[in-house]
């Protein structure tokens, strides 16, 4: 009773505080801040044609180097806690549409996931999305058979690998103009164009590669304590 | 796209989304609940398109509606189905 | 379009608030744990909304935008990129959660949080 009586004064709380910075809210008109700037600028400073794209990987590069060091962090836990702990039993043998569906879907979707890292700069795209693809076609490779995934050490060295060709290319920003991450080490070329916006194509496939292995290892340490029914 | 059309789509969808999260809280089989959670993910994913969020929408969309339910299926498996 | 506007709004606050309720109210682990994952679903649209301007366009500069008037067409690209970070990092926090969710489960033979009493000082 006291327990529902608390909760409930906790939300009238936060409603009510929400509440009150609402009457000073508009509808916008305009961008403001730096966000005008980066719309104003975005593709001839970066050379890409994507301005979320060139404010992720380009203007805010170091915050997406700490992401990549955050999801690094988890799914190495993962992985350690359930090797260290484990809780296995025997996987599920899968059924006949998954079976046939597993031999048949994971070349399409892994050409979609290419093809989404690769256009990360010139329409709707980027690292992210597209290596978390790429990871569930891997998971439709594993769910459509019965053999568990034995110790494998590519997983780990594509990510590792991943992880410092994205270093290495902001330190090749550093050595040459002093920056690190800067994008005009090797030129912008021709906005619109597949190879264009510098260092923006590079990282957006280390990202992939490096988010892809993550999530397939995350994927392979659940296969191996007993299978996702 | 006009703005009653946006409008219309935003009450429909919004109202489904919260409807559907109150849901989440009291449905007995957890099952229910891990597959609501994910429709709730895939309509917050059609807002941030209508909001012209792009990359937003693909990401929310592959990350929040399959790997996090797939995520949540193994821990229900390993926990139990229960209340 | 202020329909639209403060009900995409309103969707995101009532979303945070329904998290936050499952979270401190409810006793089965992977409840709280789908409360918390609800509740990171409205933030970040609140966060999308907050660089949403009514009439313009998606942020990226082809044949329909071109260079010179992007920065009077399209909406902010600012709170979309926050917005990725926060998507992809809110899966790694609610993956750590299953785990240790699952672990301590099997430990202590139950899944209700107010049985889960080892740690008391």
């Amino acid at each position: 009773m006291i327990r529902t009586v608390s909760v409930l004064a906790i939300l009238l709380v936060l409603g009510a505080l929400a509440a009150a910075v609402v009457p000073h809210l508009g509808m916008p008109r305009e961008l403001a801040g730096v966000g005008r700037e980066y719309a104003r600028d975005g593709m001839e400073v970066t050379g890409s044609a994507n301005l979320v794209t060139a404010v992720i990987v380009a203007y805010r590069g170091l915050d997406t180097l700490g992401e990549v060091v955050v999801l690094f962090c988890a799914s190495t836990s993962v992985v350690l806690i359930l090797t260290l702990f484990p809780l296995g039993v025997r996987p599920s043998p899968p059924s006949r549409i998954v079976e046939h569906t597993a031999r048949v879907l994971p070349a399409p979707i892994l050409l979609f996931a290419f093809y989404f890292i690769a256009h990360s700069h010139l329409s709707p795209g980027g690292g992210f999305p597209g290596g978390t693809v790429m990871a569930s076609a891997f998971l439709l490779v594993m769910l459509g058979s019965t053999s568990v995934p034995g110790r494998s050490g590519s997983l780990p060295a594509i990510e590792a690998l991943a992880g410092i060709s994205f270093g290495l290319l902001g330190f090749w920003g550093v050595l040459t103009a002093g920056q690190f991450l800067n994008n005009r080490v090797l030129g912008t070329g021709t906005p619109g164009q597949l190879v264009s916006a510098g260092l923006i194509p590079l990282i957006s496939i280390a990202i992939g590669a490096k988010v892809a292995s993550e999530f397939s290892g995350v994927f392979a340490a659940f296969r191996k304590t007993g299978g996702m029914e | 796209m006009s703005p009653t059309l946006m409008g219309i789509m935003a009450i429909s969808l919004g109202s489904m989304m919260l409807s559907a999260a109150v849901v989440v809280l009291f449905v007995r089989d957890l099952l229910s609940a891990i597959i609501i959670t994910g429709f709730v993910s895939l309509s917050a994913s059609a807002l941030f398109l209508l909001m012209d969020a792009t990359d937003v929408a693909v990401t929310e969309a592959s990350i929040g509606a399959v790997l996090a339910t797939l995520i949540f299926l193994w821990g229900r498996g390993k926990i139990g189905g229960g209340e | 379009m202020s329909l639209f506007y403060w009900t995409v709004a309103g969707t995101g606050a009532g979303l945070v608030i329904v998290g936050l309720w499952g979270v401190l109210s409810r006793k089965n682990i992977l409840r709280i744990a789908l409360a918390f994952t609800l509740a990171d679903t409205g933030v970040n649209l609140l966060l999308v909304w907050s660089g949403f301007l009514p009439g313009r366009t998606t942020p990226i500069i082809d044949g329909t935008v071109t260079a010179s008037e992007a920065a009077a067409s399209v909406v902010d690209p600012l709170p979309q990129a926050l917005v990725l970070t926060s998507i992809v990092i809110g899966v790694a926090v609610a993956a750590l959660f299953v785990v240790v969710a699952v672990l301590a489960s099997r430990r202590l033979g139950t899944a209700d949080v107010r049985r889960m009493k080892e740690l008391r000082w």
